[in-house]
């Protein structure tokens, strides 16, 4: 025992001094220090050679030259800004620069998938072989096209502006269905009140680029408004001081102080709706100085001055109603911007040379009341801005070849005979355009004449995103099949009965046809920049197919191999047209071209045309001025919309026919909804078709989104009369339903309005998105205008209480 | 070595932001988490855990409405020019973040990082983060790293390199086109992706280029100048508020 | 066995009472090694430290128990060093032995929560190995670890007293020989000791990017670096006392002569003042001279919960209070009043770690930045009371089985 204990501790004692002694602690250390430096779960990118794809992104319609940075030309790692296209020059948004994880998305969609459960079970999608989805659908619709239903089929489409949707109406033409819908967006609206005004559907561009005077009703600049990446390079040009020269004055009018107004250089902090009566305020201003062209007012334009009827009756005309409704002090009562502040703007506005007055709140994305888009045109009018050369013109059409004529077979024909389904309760619109919410309203209300077997929705999400998105999802449990084609499984594919999933925005040809609110021809096309990920199918490609199986005339309407030959046959016509060039290397400027004035084409051939679209080059062409084109009866401006005499409008009311503020009301009684719910965009947050990226949610602020809850932004003393404190948490209640919120309090914020952001609250995708927040659609109201049947937004009764 | 503790050479980047041009986009703070290979998580709502090397701040100028106004500062790491040495290589006791007197480039070795967090806390700009999880990626989310970056590994601190990896391509090529190094121009990913052209970036010693000119304007300053930390980001506004804001007491 | 290892002629608590505290104290040891497991596996997230405050509970306790454990070393410089000069010092003789054992556990318990501290605990060498020598931090390093040996090598002949290890004659002549050489070890402790402790002020001290912490100083070294050794010097000593107290209480007997308490109080004392009076100048320079000219006033630096209460609870209350009443004999005097004193100083001590630490980061530096609270979570105080749970454990040890006070047999006769 003794000497056991002995021997233990020498032993020890030796077995301590050696190893110390040893190199093997030292050792030990340094391998351990190793391995911390080499985890295995600590994830190791792929090394390999970086290389660069230009192509255009298809994330919105900007229409951004991008560049994909890709890794042994498979992985997809990085996105920047093609510099030599004009349109962003280089720079990138946020959600272009966040692409590849929409590439990469755990919650892509691998292959066709069909709901065996009921709808919305996301565990009933069993996967199915391509061959199976299209056969399937083929002879659904088939089916209903030979027992005499085709105008059953109706469609909701996203990328209005590509050549996708131009297949998608052959489709539907050949097929024999008048129900193809697109999302909505602001140029619905303006079209109409183009039709109006100079007799054929267009969408004004404004020439910002030149501008030394910008008078912003609300428009949202920086936040989404027309072509996002030309707004933010154009804002970047305004801000770019240089010697002598004076920087663009910006005047932002808009309740909210956004992102835009805060960066503008005055902020008008008008009442909520009411920038339409600040716009005819300012034109009364304008008439009563004489600031305008009073030739060119009466001479090129119908109705400034009284004017006579189709039946022989004097109307008023827009000057005099103007004189007598508009007057500073009236406006200043309905938009509480002060007489002597609107005297002064209008001043300036009409002295400034390149002033020009722009409008659209929501960043474009919801039609606008017809008639403030209307007042907006006159405004601009007024000053001279549609003379040619001047500061308003028309997105120029794009000369792409036209889609061989539709061949017909009696299914078709008698499908096409139907009514088209956006019908109101009471009579047929007067001026019928996109009416996607009248279609709703006609499914919802049971009032189809026929039923509607089968919805086909691309690209979209207007489960999620569709202001009012109840509509949607109410129409969709009365139409028996609901087929979608998207990348993503989103909130409207896990409603779907089949998903046929497409490449997602990089793997695929498409292309973009013109640029919101863009005064130059602007084509570019994306193309594969990878091989597809997934099991996935290009929809174009699809439709071809669908085409095919159906067999006849909807084939012989639809003769191309697949997609990118339909493109190809697409792009003959812009190179036949010669009225536009490429831009190959930095520094073009569109903008800078005259009406009419075509740039030197810099292509040989149809086929060098395509080779250089698909290279990366964008092809851009001149202007069209604005009374260019005209095509009205009178051959004139109609600032009195004379045409509709002819649409069934009340003809007894004097300013049905002119430009007014006429304000839609909300629904709900003002004293339960005493607040104003007002949605506003960021450019951080994708709040359409793409769910917002980890990327950009990552860039929130904490008094935005904080864990899951929502912050909307409420004025001092509004947050005071509502016993609300700086992160109280709170219920808001609308006709429409309650979501439970937190309190911001934002000084910026207009009395009597809670703001709430768009794009947040998914219920779809994973553990990065989904549950964030709440979304703003679920609760927001729709008010139809009586006139076109669109849905605008502007403005939701809502009650806040402390919860 | 000058009497300012600096090796004497011809180049020292550093970066102007025109605060007046910056929309808050955000597309800076995007694109260098994808040039960078920046971690997420599900919830990134807490911004004391959140690993952002351009961290875009919101800054208001306290007034009542309708005179409230709110501005953006992004903030990528200053890469002071202290002299000597930056409040956080000063510190770090294992060399593991230094300045390359070179380029004036704060670098940080994240192999070499002990995580002790002393550079975080010596950072007047909350310019660095320390990895509190081991950074994961959902599947396949992976694919999408860059190879021109290494992920990090839990317990190490990260900021904004300048993009210094994109010096050294730059400056491999420039070696292959028998080019001077001294010469060598970048462009960091923030700065590449800016739609509205707001940050400019390049060798402040150079009188002729962008930055250097843009450092002296009048509407330039500096964030913290006082503390003589020296930074090399410069911003640049028109408004007297947030000049006062950027060197103001509390 | 127990009995046998017991020193000659003490009285010691029986064993199962003993084995009782041991068990509550192993218990909480276990409680903080889980937590301690927990956060080497699952990383730092557990705790409550962000990227707003890096440094947190883990390093106020270090930065604590360190200036409390510098009875160690000031004892031994004042006994070994000093005591030529100023035989009165040679009195500490009779607390020496748990001067160093205080000294040991506080040092090797610092250490083990600085390797949950770094986020990467296996490169802790790379101090070493990449050191850079501007770094505050690499001397803490360095001084902390050597300093630590040194505690090891002054700790070693205390266990080789222990009766039976003593019977074992090589290791007797290796403890004896080894207690020849003590002084030398003492004194080059003192050198690594004075260095580490100024440096741990200095890690405040050099943050030119914090204003709170910032400090001009002399050479390379800023105030703190000293304030920080004085205020060690202060407190180390009375620590030390109120440990012996401690034991004494728990034991019911007197272990050292109320003269050693003295000259405690007088040390104490003398070192307490002259760093109140040098703090106190300090804080004015700070106050009124060094923050306002980085455009911070006093107040910019307190607001609630890190209100001014803090400083004029550890300047007034923890500060000049103690100073004052052991610099009168006769509050000396009484025990009562003494070791008050001797507690206030050690909390007055702990509180401005606390400041130089957590506080330093709470106080927002860009105007636009926002203040923030910083809460510890278990897994933070589990392994810092664990620890303490540890010197206790080993102070224990050591008083049951080495002979540690050499006073005891005289003072409890039989």
């Amino acid at each position: 025992m003794k000497f056991g204990r002995r021997a233990f501790l020498q032993f020890a004692a030796g077995a301590v001094g050696g190893t110390l002694l040893s190199p093997l602690p030292w050792k030990l250390a340094d391998d351990s220090a190793i391995w911390s430096q080499n985890w295995s779960w600590r994830p190791s990118p792929e090394r390999g050679l970086v290389s660069k794809v230009p192509s255009t992104c298809l994330f919105c319609d900007g229409g951004c030259g991008i560049q994909v940075h890709l890794v042994n030309k498979k992985n997809a790692i990085y996105i920047e800004g093609n510099a030599a296209n004009p349109v962003n020059q280089g720079g990138v948004c946020p959600l272009a620069a966040s692409g590849c994880q929409f590439l990469y998305a755990p919650y892509r969609v691998s292959q066709p998938l069909k709901q065996t459960k009921a709808r919305g079970d996301a565990s009933g999608f069993q996967p199915i072989s391509w061959e199976q989805a299209i056969g399937e659908v083929g002879a659904a619709l088939g089916k209903m096209r030979t027992s005499g239903n085709s105008q059953g089929l109706a469609g909701i489409s996203g990328r209005p502006r590509s050549s996708m949707f131009h297949l998608w109406r052959q489709f539907f033409s050949a097929y024999g269905s008048p129900n193809l819908f697109q999302m909505p967006s602001h140029a619905d609206s303006l079209e109409l009140a183009c039709m109006l005004t100079l007799g054929h559907e267009a969408t004004p561009a404004f020439a910002l680029e030149r501008a030394s005077y910008v008078l912003s009703f609300g428009a949202n600049l920086l936040e989404g408004w027309g072509a996002p990446a030309r707004m933010q390079s154009v804002f970047g040009q305004w801000r770019q001081e240089r010697a002598g020269i004076a920087q663009p004055k910006i005047v932002q009018i808009e309740p909210r102080l956004s992102l835009t107004a805060t960066k503008a250089d005055e902020w008008i902090a008008v009442k909520p709706g009411t920038q339409c009566a600040l716009a005819l305020g300012i034109a009364h201003v304008m008439i009563k100085n004489h600031l305008y062209d009073d030739f060119f007012m009466t001479s090129q334009v119908v109705g400034f001055e009284d004017w006579i009827d189709a039946g022989g009756n004097t109307r008023q005309g827009f000057k005099s109603l103007v004189m007598q409704n508009y007057a500073p002090a009236q406006v200043a009562e309905w938009t509480g911007v002060a007489a002597a502040r609107i005297e002064e703007i209008a001043g300036q506005f009409a002295a400034q040379e390149y002033a020009v007055a722009i409008w659209g709140e929501d960043g474009g994305k919801t039609p606008d009341n017809i008639y403030s888009d209307l007042s907006f045109l006159a405004l601009n009018l007024l000053k001279g801005n549609m003379q040619p050369g001047g500061m308003v013109s028309l997105v120029p059409p794009v000369p792409l070849e036209v889609l061989p004529e539709v061949q017909m077979d009696q299914w078709a024909y008698r499908g096409l005979q139907q009514p088209r389904l956006d019908l109101t309760q009471t009579r047929q619109l007067p001026l019928p355009g996109n009416g996607l919410y009248a279609f709703l309203d006609t499914i919802n209300r049971g009032g189809s004449p026929y039923s509607v077997e089968m919805l086909m929705i691309y690209e979209a999400n207007p489960v999620y995103s569709l202001a009012e998105n109840r509509l949607i999802k109410e129409a969709l449990g009365k139409i028996s099949s609901v087929v979608t084609f998207t990348s993503y499984m989103d909130e409207t594919a896990l409603q779907a009965d089949l998903i046929l999933p497409n490449h997602m925005a990089l793997e695929r040809y498409d292309d973009v046809i013109g640029l919101p609110g863009v005064p130059y021809a602007y084509y570019a096309v994306s193309r594969p920049v990878l091989p597809p990920r997934l099991q996935t199918k290009h929809t174009g490609d699809v439709i071809l197919a669908l085409a095919a199986t159906i067999g006849g005339t909807v084939k012989g309407s639809l003769p191309w191999k697949n997609f990118e030959a339909f493109l190809q046959s697409r792009v003959k016509g812009l190179a036949a047209a010669g009225t536009g060039a490429l831009a190959g290397k930095p520094g073009v400027q569109p903008w800078a071209l005259q009406s009419g004035q075509a740039p030197k084409s810099n292509y040989k051939n149809p086929k060098d045309l395509w080779n250089k679209l698909t290279s990366g080059l964008c092809w851009y062409g001149p202007p069209v001025d604005a009374l260019q084109q005209i095509n009205t009866a009178s051959g004139k401006y109609e600032l009195a919309c004379v045409s509709l005499q002819n649409r069934g409008v009340n003809v007894e009311d004097a300013a049905v026919y002119l430009p007014h503020f006429a304000p839609l009301t909300p629904s709900g009684d003002a004293q339960a909804f005493p607040l104003l719910m007002m949605g506003y965009r960021r450019l951080n947050i994708s709040s359409e078709y793409l769910a917002n990226p980890p990327f950009m949610t990552k860039t929130l602020w904490d008094f935005l989104l904080k864990g899951n809850d929502l912050f909307v932004e409420i004025h001092p003393e509004t947050a005071k009369s509502l016993g609300l404190k700086q992160g109280d948490r709170a219920t808001l209640t609308t006709p429409e339903g309650e979501v439970k919120v937190r309190i911001r309090i934002f000084a910026g914020a207009h009395p009597g309005t809670v703001c709430v952001v768009h794009g947040l609250g998914h219920t779809a995708y994973d553990e990065y998105i989904q549950d964030k927040g709440i979304n703003i659609n679920d609760i927001i109201e729709v008010q139809m205008d009586p006139i076109t049947g669109m849905g605008t937004v502007w403005a939701t009764r809502a009650q806040l209480a402390r919860a | 070595m000058s009497d300012n503790g600096h090796t004497q050479s011809g180049v020292l980047y550093g970066m102007a932001i025109d605060l007046d041009k910056c929309t808050g986009c955000m597309a800076c703070s995007v694109a260098c988490q994808a040039e960078n290979n920046i971690s997420f998580r599900p919830d990134e709502s807490n911004k004391l855990r959140s690993i952002t090397w351009m961290e875009v701040y919101y800054l208001d100028n306290g007034a009542e409405h309708p005179d409230y106004r709110f501005s953006y500062l992004p903030r990528p790491c200053m890469h002071c020019n202290a002299p000597h040495h930056s409040p956080c290589t000063f510190v770090c006791p294992v060399n593991a973040t230094v300045r390359d007197e070179a380029t004036g480039i704060v670098g940080h070795i994240y192999p070499r990082c002990i995580g002790c967090r002393y550079c975080m806390v010596a950072c007047p700009y909350h310019a660095r983060d320390f990895n509190w999880w081991d950074p994961a990626w959902p599947e396949p989310m992976e694919q999408m790293l860059s190879p021109k970056v290494s992920t990090r590994m839990r317990g190490v601190v990260e900021k904004c390199s300048f993009c210094s990896h994109r010096l050294n391509a730059a400056r491999s090529k420039a070696y292959l086109d028998g080019l001077e190094m001294s010469e060598v121009t970048y462009t960091p990913a923030c700065v590449e992706a800016c739609p509205s052209q707001a940050i400019a970036f390049g060798n402040l010693l150079d009188e002729h280029s962008e930055v250097a000119r843009l450092a002296k304007s009048e509407r330039a300053f500096r964030l913290l100048s006082k503390l003589n930390t020296e930074p090399k980001v410069y911003y640049l506004s028109r408004h007297p508020w947030l000049h006062n804001l950027a060197n103001a007491s509390l | 066995m127990d009995k046998a290892l017991i020193p000659d002629g003490v009285k010691r608590s029986p064993f199962p009472v003993f084995a009782g505290w041991l068990l509550v104290l192993f218990a909480v040891i276990g409680w903080g090694v889980y937590a301690g497991i927990v956060v080497l596996l699952k990383a730092l997230n557990v705790t409550g430290l962000n990227d707003y405050f890096g440094f947190g509970f883990y390093i106020t306790i270090d930065l604590a128990i360190i200036a409390l454990g510098a009875g160690a070393f000031f004892s031994g410089f004042l006994f070994y060093g000093m005591s030529r000069f100023f035989p009165a010092l040679k009195e500490l003789y009779k607390i020496i032995n748990l001067a160093v054992v205080v000294g040991f556990v506080c040092y090797t318990g610092a250490l083990a929560v600085l390797l949950l501290e770094i986020g990467q605990p296996l490169r802790g060498w790379f101090g070493y190995w990449h050191a850079n020598v501007h770094s505050m931090l690499t001397e803490v390093i360095f001084c902390i670890s050597c300093y630590a040996i040194v505690l090891v090598i002054e700790f070693v002949p205390l266990i080789l007293e222990n009766r039976k290890l003593d019977a074992i004659k090589p290791l007797h002549l290796f403890g004896h020989s080894l207690h020849e050489i003590m002084a030398i070890f003492a004194l080059t402790g003192t050198f690594l000791s004075f260095f580490h402790q100024g440096s741990l002020g200095g890690v405040a001290g050099v943050l030119f990017g914090r204003p709170f912490a910032y400090r001009t100083g002399f050479f390379i070294w800023p105030w703190t670096f000293f304030l920080f050794i004085l205020s060690a010097v202060a407190s180390g000593p009375a620590f030390t006392a109120l440990i012996c107290r401690t034991i004494e209480k728990a034991g019911r007997k007197q272990l050292v002569d109320r003269s050693v308490y003295d000259l405690i109080a007088k040390i104490v004392a003398a070192f307490l003042s002259i760093y109140m009076v040098l703090k106190i100048a300090d804080t004015l320079y700070w106050a009124l001279d060094l923050a306002p000219s980085f455009g911070f006033k006093l107040t910019d630096f307190y607001r609630e919960p890190y209100g001014i209460w803090l400083l004029v609870v550890e300047l007034i209350v923890c500060g000049i209070i103690p100073a004052i009443m052991l610099l009168i004999p006769q509050a000396r005097a009484r025990n009562g009043l003494l070791f008050t004193a001797f507690a206030l100083t050690c909390i007055g001590v702990v509180i401005n770690r606390f400041v130089m630490t957590v506080q330093a980061l709470a106080v927002p530096v860009m105007p636009f930045d926002s203040w923030q609270v910083y809460i510890p979570t278990m897994y933070e105080y589990a392994p810092g009371i664990a620890m303490l749970a540890y010197c206790a454990l080993v102070i224990s040890l050591a008083y049951r089985y080495l002979p540690l006070f050499p006073r005891e047999k005289e003072l409890n006769p039989h």
